[in-house]
C-alpha cells in the first residue's frame, strides 16, 4: 500500500479544504468554522447517528448521511445547507419537538415571555410553557432558532412519564428527552459506570438502569456526567435548576478530598451557581465525584453561612465589629501562656491559610501548640500513613499499571474520578485487586476480591509481605502446594500476580484507618509495595494533607517538612523570620500536648469541637458556619470558603494547585489568612503585613521546594519528601481478652470522612444525607432477618457501659457479625473494632 | 480425508438400505409447521395403529416439504414402491390408510395427493406426480432440495445426499476460487438487500486483521415468513456447510449463528448437527486436514425485528441492546468486536454448497441475467395453496400466485412483498418479474421472501397501519424519524381507518414516509413507510374513499362498517351463532337470522365463518359533531 498521507482534500460548501483524515465531516466542519446543527452528537462521545439533525449531501453518496458518522474521504464533495437539506431537517425536527413539550421553543410570545414572565418560574414545575429549568441554555432551542422553525405541524405527544425527583442531586423529566443518548454514552464509555442504558422499544423508549432498578440500585455514582451532557432539561441539576446561565467561569482545585479535581465554577453575580469539571488532563481529566460536582455549590451557598463575628456572653449571640472582634481576640491572646495556647487548623485550608497559621502559633504566641484535625483522624496510623505517602506515585501510573491492588477503598461517591481510571485501566486489560471486609461497587469489577474480617487486615497483609519476599518466592511456592485451606491459595496467587505485574499500584483507601491496627497495616502496605516494586497512592480525605505537613502545622514538623527537634533549621527559621521560636519539647508526643489538656485559648481555624475537646476557657471559632453547638465558641469569626479566596493547595499525588477565588466571601466573611494577620498586627508582631496571598506564597517558597510561581504554579506529582517525623502514641494493645462467650457483633468504627473544614457534607448538604452514612451502622442481611431489622430502622448498640443508637442499613456482601458503623467526628470505642450487642430500638 | 470418505460410504449404505428397505416406511413431516397442524399426535396414533396391529413399519420425521395448506403430511414407501403423500392427515385418517395400504395393500388412491415415483405404475394409478402438482410443478427445488426427505436429524442422511460435497469441493479450489466461484454464480444475498455476495467476502477478506468473524443471520423477524426456519428445521447441515465454505473464503474462524429463541425446534436441530460435525470432523481445528479451523455458537436473540438489521444484530452478539449504528464502517470492515465480520442469510448460506457442488454454470441456468438462481418465499394470506415454496428469479408475480398458489378466492387485490419492510403492489404488476431490481421499481422490495396475497375482503389502509403498527412497535427508538415519524403515521392511518380523516392527510402520509425513508438511520426506518407509500400510490381512491365517504370498500374498518343478515343468502346453519362472542346473532336453525347491531363488536367472526356470503358488512357514513350540530338547526 502506498503511504497514505495524513490529511485529505474535500469541497465544504465549495470552499475547497485540507483536512485530517480520520475526522468525521463534523469534525471537519468544526475545524473550519462551518456550522451544522446537532443534537446527539458530543466531542467526548463515540458518534450515535440518531438526531438526524447533522444530515448532508455529499456527492455521490444516495441519501443524506449524517456528519456526525461520516469519515471524510479524499475528493469528498459536501453540501451542509442546500435548501433540501434545511428542509430535510426542520422535517425531521419536527417530528423531535412533537415528542418534547415545545412551547418554550416555538411559542410567537416567547420573546415577550423572556422579558416579563421571569419570575414566575420558581413554581416547582419543570415542564410546560416556560418552565423549562435548561430555558436559555438549551441546545434543542438553539437549533430550532438557527431552523427557524415557527410551527409543529403534528399532534404533540405528551408522554406523560412520572418526574422523578427521589433521587438526590438532579432531577430526570424524560418528557423532555429528546432520547440522544448522551447521557447513556457518558455513562457507559466515559464513566464506564453501565448505569443508564436505552429501555422499551418504539414509541415507549425510554432512558434509566435496566431491568427497573432504580438509580442506586444500579450503582449510579450520582458523579452527573450524564447531566452534564444533556442537551435538554430531561437531566437537571436540582440546585442549579432555576439558576440559568452562568455569567462567568473560574477554574479551581475543588477542596473536598485529596485528589484536587479541577472543577469549573458557573458564577452569575457573586454566586456560584455550579460546578463542572475542568478539561484538565492530569487529575480527573474530565470528570468529577458527587461531591465536586454537586455538593460544592450547596455547601458554600447555604444561608447558614456565618456572615459576621459575633461573641456569645452567657449563651446569648452578640454582633460585634471585626474591630470590635479582632480587639477582643488579641486580648484574650495576650494574657495567654504559650504552653495553654492551642491552634487547630483544618487540613482543606489552602497552603497560605496554613503557614500564616503555623507562624501565627510559633511566632505571635511562642507556642508550639499548633496542629490540625488529621491527627486525630489517623491517630496512631498518622505517621505511617505519612511515610506511605514518600513513596506516593501519580494517578497517571495507573494507566501503566498491569496490576492494581486496592486496600480498603470505595470509589462508589467520594474518589470517583479514580473509580473511573480503575475501570479504564481494566478496560485496558489490567487487573484490580481489592482488599476490603467491606462490600462496595469495586468488588463487582475486582478480578479478585478478598475479604478479611476486619482483624485479619494485618494478618493478610503481613502473609502478603512475606510470600513477596525475594528470598521467599520458593517457600511461597511450596506453601501454595501444601494446600493451606482457600484464603492460603488465594493469597498465593495474588502475591504471585504481584510479582508477575509490571508497574503495579497499590491504592490505599481509608476504609480500616481507625481501626486499631492501622499503624501495622499501612506498614504492611509500604514493605508490600518495596517487595512488589509497586508504586503506592494513599487517596487522603483531606483535601491539603500534604501542604499541612509542608506548611508545618504540626509541632514536630517546621515549614518544609523539617523536624522541629532540627536545631540548625529552628534557628535558621527564627532568623529568617526574625523572632524566636519554640523548640519541640522533644520527649513529649504532639497528642499529648495539644489535645487532652485544658487550655486557656483555644484557637479554632476550619474545625469544630467534637464532643470530648479540650476544654478551654476561652475558644476563638473561625469558620464558614456556626459551630453545631452554641456555647462552644466564645468569638465566632466568619471565614471564606474555598470558592471565595486564593491560595494553592497540594493534592494526594503531591501536586501544587491553585485554588482560585471565584466570588467574595459572603457579609463581612474574610479569608483564613488575612483574620490571622490582623490579629497578628494587633499584637504588634511583626512579619503579618501580608496584603495579598502572592506574597505569602513567595514567603513560602523561601523555606519550601516547588513553590515560588503563584501564578501558575509547579503541577508536577512528587512524593512527600519531608525529613521530619511525627510522633504518634500507640495505643497498647488491648491485649487477648478472653471473652466468656463469644460476642455477637464485632462494631467496626469509622469517622465520618467527606467533611469540609469540620462539617461533614451531610450537615450543609441535603442530597449528601441520602449518599453518605453517618451515625448508621451495615449490618449484614443474614443478621437484620435474625433481629428482624431493615433499612432505616433504629438499633441500639452497647458496649461495656455505653450505649449508642444509630440508623440500620443493610448491605449485602457483609460478614455476619460484623457491624460498620460511621459516626461523626472524634467519637470513638477502644479497641476498634470492639464486641458489641445490638438490638432493634423499642418503639 | 479418509474418514469423511468412510463415513460417507457408511452413510450411503444405510441410505440405501433405507431406500430399499423391507418393510414399509412412514414419513412425517413434523417441522414446525406440521406440527401446528396437529402432525405430533398423528404421529403419536400411527405409532399406536403399528405397535396395535403389530405391523412392522420404518418411521422417518421429515422437514418440511412446501405445500403447508395439506398439512399434516404422511408419506408411506412400500417395499419397491415409489412413496405416496397423504395430505392433512388426521388420526383416522392415518389409521385408514396404514390398515388399507399396510395390510391390503391398497394406496388408496382418493386419499392420496400424490406419489415420488418417476412415473406412474399400476400400483399408483390415478394418482398424480407429487412434482407435477400445480403448486410443485413450476418450483425449482435448490435450497430446498433435502427438505421433506432425509431426517434432519440424521447427518448420514445428508451425508448420502452429497453432503459436504461443497466444503470439500472448497478446500480443493483454494478460497481465492471459492470467491470467484460465487461471483461466476452471481449469488445475492438472500436476507433482503441483494447485496453481491462475492463483493462483501472481497471486502471482508481484504480487511486487515487476523480474527474475522462469520455469522448466520436466522433472526427471520418478518411476521409471516418462515423460509429459514423451515430450512434450518428441515436441512441445517446445508446450512452449516454453507457456513463452513462462506468461513473458508472470508478466513473466518468464528461462527455464530443469531437465531430467535421462538425457533426451539430449529435450535434444537442446529444443536444436534453441531455436534455431530463435530463427531466427523467437520468443526474443529484443522477440519479434514486442509489446515482450516472453525467452530460455530449458537446465540439466541430476543426476537426484535430490529436485530435482523446487521449492525444490531452484531450488537446484540456482543451482549449490548439491539441497536443498529451508522455505516461506515461497515460490518465487513469492523463488525463484531471490531473485527471484518461477514453476516449472511440463512438461504444465502444454504445456497452455497449446492453451487460449491454443482458449479456455476449449473446454477446459473435459474433466474436470469442478474437475477440469478432461485429464492424460497413463504407464500400465505387469502390464497388457496399457502406454504413453502422455491421458484427461480424472473418467475411472475402472477405465476407464483395463481399457478403455484392456486389464486384467491374472492377477486384478487394485492400482494405484499418483503414483509412489513415491502410494498403492497396491486393487481397491474402481477406480471412484473420477480427480482431485486423490478421489485423495487415498484416500490417494494424482494426482502427475505414474505409473500402475503390480499384478496378483495381486504382494505389497504388497514393493511398498511397493521404493518406500520408493527414497525412502530419494533423501531429501536435511536433515531427520531423512525421512532416519531412512524408513529405519527400510525396515528394518521388510524384516523383514517375510524373516518376522522382528513384530505390533508394524504400528502402529511405522502411527505412525512418520505422523510422517514430518506432520514432513518438503519433499513427498518429507511423501509418502514413503504407499505403506506405504495398503497398511496396503487389504492389511492381507496384511501379517498376513507376520508371522503367515510367508506370502507372492503367493510374492514371496523367504526365504518355494520355487519347484518343478508335474509335472501341465510339457510339459518347457525355457524355464525357459535362463533358470535356476544350473542348478538339468534334466530332459529333453518330460518334467517336476526343480528342485533347494538350488541355487535365488529369482530367480523360471523363474516369470516359463513360459507353463503350471509354477512354482509354495510358501509356506515359517519358525521362529525358538527354536521350532525348542523342538521340539527336545520
Ligand atoms: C430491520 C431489518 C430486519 C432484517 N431482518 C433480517 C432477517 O430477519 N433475516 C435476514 O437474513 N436478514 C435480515 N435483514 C437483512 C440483514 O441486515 C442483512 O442484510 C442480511 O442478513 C445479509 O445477508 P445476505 O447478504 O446473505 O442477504 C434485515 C434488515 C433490516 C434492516
Ligand atoms: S450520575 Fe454518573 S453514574 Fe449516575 S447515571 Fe449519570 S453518568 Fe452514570
Ligand atoms: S436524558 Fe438528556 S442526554 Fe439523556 S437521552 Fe434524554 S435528552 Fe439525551
Ligand atoms: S431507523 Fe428505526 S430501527 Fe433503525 S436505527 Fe432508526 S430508530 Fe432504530
Ligand atoms: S448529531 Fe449527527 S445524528 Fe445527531
Amino acid at each position: 500500500m502506498s503511504k497514505r498521507s495524513k490529511t485529505v482534500k474535500i469541497t465544504m460548501d465549495n470552499k475547497v479544504l485540507q483536512v485530517k483524515r480520520k475526522l468525521t465531516i463534523l469534525q471537519a466542519a468544526e475545524c473550519n468554522g462551518i456550522y451544522i446543527p446537532t443534537l446527539c452528537a458530543h466531542e467526548a462521545l463515540t458518534p450515535f447517528g440518531g438526531c438526524r439533525m447533522c444530515i448532508v449531501e455529499v456527492e455521490g453518496m444516495r441519501g443524506f448521511p449524517t456528519a456526525c458518522t461520516t469519515p471524510v474521504e479524499e475528493g469528498m464533495v459536501i453540501r451542509t445547507h442546500t435548501a433540501q437539506v434545511q428542509n430535510e431537517r426542520r422535517e425531521i425536527l419536527q417530528l423531535i419537538l412533537s415528542e418534547h413539550t415545545s412551547s418554550c421553543l416555538i411559542c410567537g410570545q416567547k420573546d415577550e415571555c423572556r422579558e416579563y414572565m421571569g419570575t414566575i418560574r420558581k413554581a416547582g414545575v419543570i415542564t410546560g410553557c416556560r418552565y423549562c429549568p435548561n430555558d436559555g441554555q438549551c441546545e434543542l432551542q438553539d437549533v430550532v432558532e438557527y431552523l427557524g422553525l415557527k410551527e409543529i405541524d403534528y399532534p404533540i405527544y405528551y408522554r406523560q412519564l412520572r418526574v422523578e425527583k427521589e433521587d438526590p442531586f438532579y432531577d430526570r423529566d424524560y418528557n423532555l428527552c429528546i432520547l440522544c443518548g448522551r447521557c447513556i454514552r457518558m455513562c457507559q464509555e466515559i464513566r464506564m459506570a453501565d448505569v443508564l442504558a436505552f429501555k422499551q422499544r418504539g414509541r415507549q423508549t425510554v432512558i434509566g438502569p435496566a431491568y427497573n432498578r432504580t438509580h442506586w440500585q444500579a450503582g449510579c455514582e450520582f458523579c452527573g456526567a450524564c447531566v452534564s451532557v444533556c442537551p435538554t432539561g430531561a437531566l437537571s441539576e436540582k440546585a442549579r435548576k432555576w439558576e440559568g446561565k452562568a455569567e462567568r467561569e473560574e477554574v479551581t482545585t475543588c477542596s473536598l478530598c485529596g485528589v484536587g479535581c479541577q472543577v469549573r465554577l458557573l458564577i452569575k453575580g457573586e454566586k456560584v451557581i455550579g460546578s463542572l469539571p475542568a478539561e484538565d488532563p492530569l487529575v480527573n481529566d474530565g470528570q468529577l465525584c458527587v461531591k465536586g460536582r454537586f455538593c460544592v455549590t450547596e455547601l458554600v451557598n447555604n444561608h447558614r453561612r456565618l456572615r459576621k463575628p459575633y461573641r456569645t456572653q452567657n449563651g446569648a449571640e452578640l454582633q460585634i465589629s471585626w474591630e470590635q472582634a479582632i480587639e477582643l481576640a488579641a486580648k484574650k491572646l495576650s494574657d495567654c501562656p504559650a504552653e495553654r495556647f492551642g491552634l487547630l487548623v483544618s487540613p482543606n485550608c489552602t497552603n497560605e491559610d496554613l503557614y500564616v497559621a503555623q507562624k501565627f502559633a510559633r511566632v505571635v504566641m511562642g507556642s508550639v501548640n499548633i496542629d490540625t484535625t488529621a491527627r486525630k483522624f489517623y491517630g496512631p496510623g498518622f505517621n505511617a500513613y505519612l511515610n506511605l505517602m514518600r513513596m506516593s506515585v501519580p494517578l497517571a501510573d495507573l494507566s501503566k499499571a498491569s496490576l492494581i491492588l486496592c486496600v480498603g477503598l470505595d470509589t462508589r461517591f467520594g474518589r470517583s474520578v479514580v473509580g473511573v481510571q480503575l475501570r479504564k485501566a481494566i478496560g485496558r486489560g489490567a487487573k484490580v485487586i481489592t482488599i476490603n471486609p467491606r462490600n462496595n461497587n469495586l468488588t463487582m469489577i475486582a478480578e479478585k476480591w478478598l475479604q478479611p474480617a476486619p482483624d485479619e487486615m494485618v494478618h493478610l497483609l503481613r502473609s502478603l509481605v512475606k510470600l513477596t519476599e525475594k528470598k521467599g518466592r520458593r517457600t511461597m511456592m511450596s506453601a501454595s502446594r501444601r494446600k493451606r485451606g482457600d484464603l492460603a491459595d488465594e493469597l498465593s496467587q495474588v502475591a504471585e500476580m504481584l510479582g508477575e505485574a509490571c508497574s503495579p499500584v497499590i491504592l490505599v483507601g481509608s476504609e480500616f484507618l481507625q481501626r486499631r491496627e492501622s499503624p501495622q497495616i499501612l506498614e504492611a502496605i509500604g514493605k508490600l509495595a518495596r517487595n512488589t516494586c509497586a508504586g503506592v497512592l494513599p487517596l487522603p480525605a483531606q483535601s491539603n494533607l500534604y501542604g499541612s505537613v509542608l506548611m508545618g502545622a504540626y509541632p514536630e514538623l517546621l515549614p518544609g517538612g523539617f523536624s522541629s527537634t532540627d536545631k540548625g533549621r529552628a534557628d535558621d527559621l527564627s532568623e529568617r523570620w526574625s523572632a524566636d521560636i519554640p523548640t519541640f519539647p522533644s520527649r513529649r508526643s504532639a497528642e499529648a500536648l495539644l489535645w487532652g489538656r485544658k487550655l486557656k485559648v483555644l484557637y479554632l481555624i476550619g474545625v469544630v469541637p467534637p464532643n470530648r475537646e479540650p476544654h478551654s476557657d476561652f475558644t476563638i471559632f473561625q469558620n464558614i458556619y456556626p459551630s453545631g453547638s452554641p456555647g462552644q465558641a466564645d468569638l465566632v469569626l466568619p471565614a471564606a470558603a474555598f470558592t471565595e479566596t486564593d491560595g494553592t493547595s497540594i493534592n494526594g499525588e503531591g501536586r501544587i494547585q491553585r485554588v482560585r477565588k471565584a466570588v467574595h466571601p459572603p457579609g463581612e466573611a474574610l479569608p483564613d489568612w488575612e483574620i490571622l494577620c490582623r490579629i497578628a498586627r494587633k499584637l504588634g508582631k511583626k512579619g503579618f503585613d501580608f496584603g495579598n496571598v502572592r506574597q505569602i506564597h513567595k514567603e513560602i517558597s523561601r523555606f519550601v521546594a516547588g513553590f515560588g510561581n503563584f501564578a501558575k504554579p509547579r503541577r508536577k506529582a512528587s512524593p512527600l519528601l519531608i525529613e521530619g517525623e511525627l510522633r504518634v502514641v500507640r495505643r497498647k494493645s488491648a491485649g487477648k481478652k478472653r471473652a466468656d462467650k463469644k460476642p455477637p457483633f464485632m462494631m467496626n468504627v469509622s469517622t465520618v470522612e467527606h467533611i469540609y473544614r469540620g462539617f461533614p457534607l451531610t450537615d450543609w448538604v441535603e442530597g449528601a444525607r441520602m449518599l453518605f452514612a453517618e451515625e448508621t451502622v451495615d449490618v449484614s442481611p443474614e443478621d437484620a432477618k435474625k433481629l428482624g431489622i431493615s433499612t432505616g430502622d433504629e438499633v441500639v448498640v452497647s458496649w461495656e457501659h455505653f450505649q449508642k443508637s444509630l440508623l440500620a442499613r443493610i448491605v449485602s456482601g457483609q460478614q455476619r457479625g460484623m457491624l460498620y458503623a460511621t459516626l461523626r467526628n472524634g467519637e470513638f470505642i477502644e479497641p476498634n473494632p470492639h464486641p458489641v450487642i445490638m438490638r432493634k430500638k423499642d418503639v | 480425508m479418509n474418514s469423511l470418505q468412510k463415513a460417507k460410504q457408511e452413510a450411503r449404505r444405510k441410505w440405501d438400505l433405507l431406500k430399499n428397505s423391507k418393510i414399509p416406511i412412514i414419513y412425517m413431516g413434523t417441522a414446525t409447521c406440521g406440527r401446528a397442524a396437529g402432525a405430533l399426535e398423528v404421529l403419536e396414533s400411527v405409532k399406536k395403529i403399528l405397535r396395535e396391529k403389530r405391523l412392522k413399519a420404518k418411521i422417518v420425521q421429515v422437514g418440511c416439504i412446501g405445500p403447508c395448506y395439506l398439512e399434516p403430511l404422511m408419506d408411506i414407501t412400500m417395499p419397491g414402491r415409489p412413496r405416496i403423500s397423504y395430505a392433512n392427515v388426521n388420526s383416522e385418517k392415518a389409521k385408514k390408510i396404514i390398515e388399507s395400504l399396510l395390510i391390503k395393500n391398497d394406496p388408496q388412491t382418493k386419499l392420496a395427493v400424490g406419489h415420488f415415483g418417476d412415473e406412474s405404475d399400476e400400483f399408483t394409478n390415478g394418482i398424480p406426480r407429487f412434482f407435477d402438482l400445480p403448486m410443485l410443478k413450476p418450483q425449482e427445488r435448490v435450497v430446498l432440495r433435502n427438505c421433506g426427505f432425509i431426517d434432519p436429524q440424521q447427518i448420514d442422511h445428508y451425508l448420502a445426499n452429497d453432503g459436504y460435497l461443497g466444503i470439500i469441493n472448497a478446500f480443493h479450489k483454494g478460497w481465492q476460487k471459492v470467491i470467484c466461484e460465487v461471483q461466476e454464480a452471481g449469488l445475492r444475498g438472500r436476507g433482503g438487500a441483494g447485496f453481491p455476495t462475492f463483493k462483501k467476502w472481497q471486502i471482508c477478506r481484504s480487511s486487515p486483521g487476523k480474527t474475522k468473524y462469520l455469522i448466520c443471520n436466522a433472526d427471520e423477524g418478518d411476521p409471516g415468513a418462515f423460509m429459514n426456519r423451515s430450512l434450518l428445521e428441515g436441512d441445517p447441515h446445508s446450512v452449516l456447510e454453507g457456513m463452513l465454505i462462506a468461513a473458508y473464503a472470508i478466513g473466518a474462524s468464528q461462527g455464530y449463528i443469531y437465531i430467535r429463541a421462538e425457533y426451539p425446534l430449529a435450535i434444537a436441530r442446529l444443536k444436534r448437527a453441531i455436534s455431530q460435525m463435530r463427531e466427523y470432523g467437520l468443526l474443529g481445528k484443522n477440519i479434514q486436514k486442509s489446515g482450516f479451523d472453525f467452530d460455530i455458537v449458537i446465540k439466541e436473540g430476543a426476537g426484535a425485528f430490529v436485530c435482523g438489521e446487521e449492525t444490531a444484530l452484531i450488537s446484540s452478539i456482543e451482549g449490548k441492546r439491539g441497536m443498529p449504528k451508522s455505516r461506515p464502517p461497515f460490518p465487513a470492515v469492523a463488525g463484531l468486536h471490531g473485527k471484518p465480520t461477514i453476516i449472511n442469510n440463512v438461504e444465502t448460506l444454504g445456497t452455497l454448497p449446492n453451487i460449491l457442488r454443482n458449479g456455476a454454470t449449473w446454477y446459473k441456468q435459474f433466474g436470469t441475467q442478474g437475477n440469478h438462481g432461485t429464492k424460497t418465499f413463504s407464500l400465505v394470506g387469502k390464497i388457496r395453496r399457502s406454504g413453502l415454496i422455491e421458484v427461480p428469479l424472473g418467475m411472475t408475480l402472477r405465476q407464483i400466485i395463481f399457478d403455484i398458489g392456486g389464486g384467491t378466492r374472492k377477486p384478487f387485490k394485492a400482494v405484499q412483498t418483503g414483509g412489513p419492510s415491502g410494498g403492497c403492489l396491486s393487481e397491474e404488476f402481477l406480471d412484473t418479474p420477480v427480482n431485486y431490481e423490478s421489485l423495487t421499481a415498484a416500490g417494494s422490495i424482494m426482502g427475505s421472501g414474505g409473500l402475503i396475497v390480499m384478496d378483495e375482503d381486504t382494505c389497504v389502509v388497514d393493511v398498511a397501519h397493521y404493518f406500520l403498527d408493527f414497525t412502530q412497535q419494533e423501531s429501536c427508538g435511536k433515531c427520531s424519524p423512525c421512532r416519531v415519524g412512524t408513529r405519527h403515521l400510525v396515528e394518521i392511518l388510524e384516523r383514517i381507518t375510524k373516518g376522522q380523516g382528513r384530505p390533508e392527510d394524504l400528502s402529511k402520509l405522502q411527505t412525512l414516509g418520505e422523510t422517514i425513508k430518506r432520514g432513518s438511520l438503519c433499513g427498518l426506518g429507511q423501509t418502514a413507510p413503504n407499505p403506506v407509500l405504495t398503497t398511496l400510490r396503487y389504492f389511492r381512491p381507496e384511501y379517498l374513499l376513507h376520508i371522503k365517504e367515510k367508506y370502507c370498500p372492503a367493510a374492514v374498518c371496523r367504526e365504518l362498517v355494520e355487519y347484518r343478515v343478508v335474509p335472501g343468502k341465510c339457510t339459518g346453519c347457525q355457524r355464525c351463532v357459535s362463533v358470535c362472542p356476544t350473542g348478538a346473532i339468534t334466530g332459529p336453525r333453518a330460518e334467517p337470522h336476526n343480528l342485533d347491531p347494538t350488541k355487535c363488536i365488529k369482530c367480523r367472526a360471523c363474516y369470516e365463518i359463513c360459507r353463503f356470503d350471509a354477512i354482509a358488512g354495510d358501509a356506515i357514513v359517519i358525521r362529525s359533531r358538527r354536521e350532525v350540530a348542523d342538521e340539527q338547526t336545520q
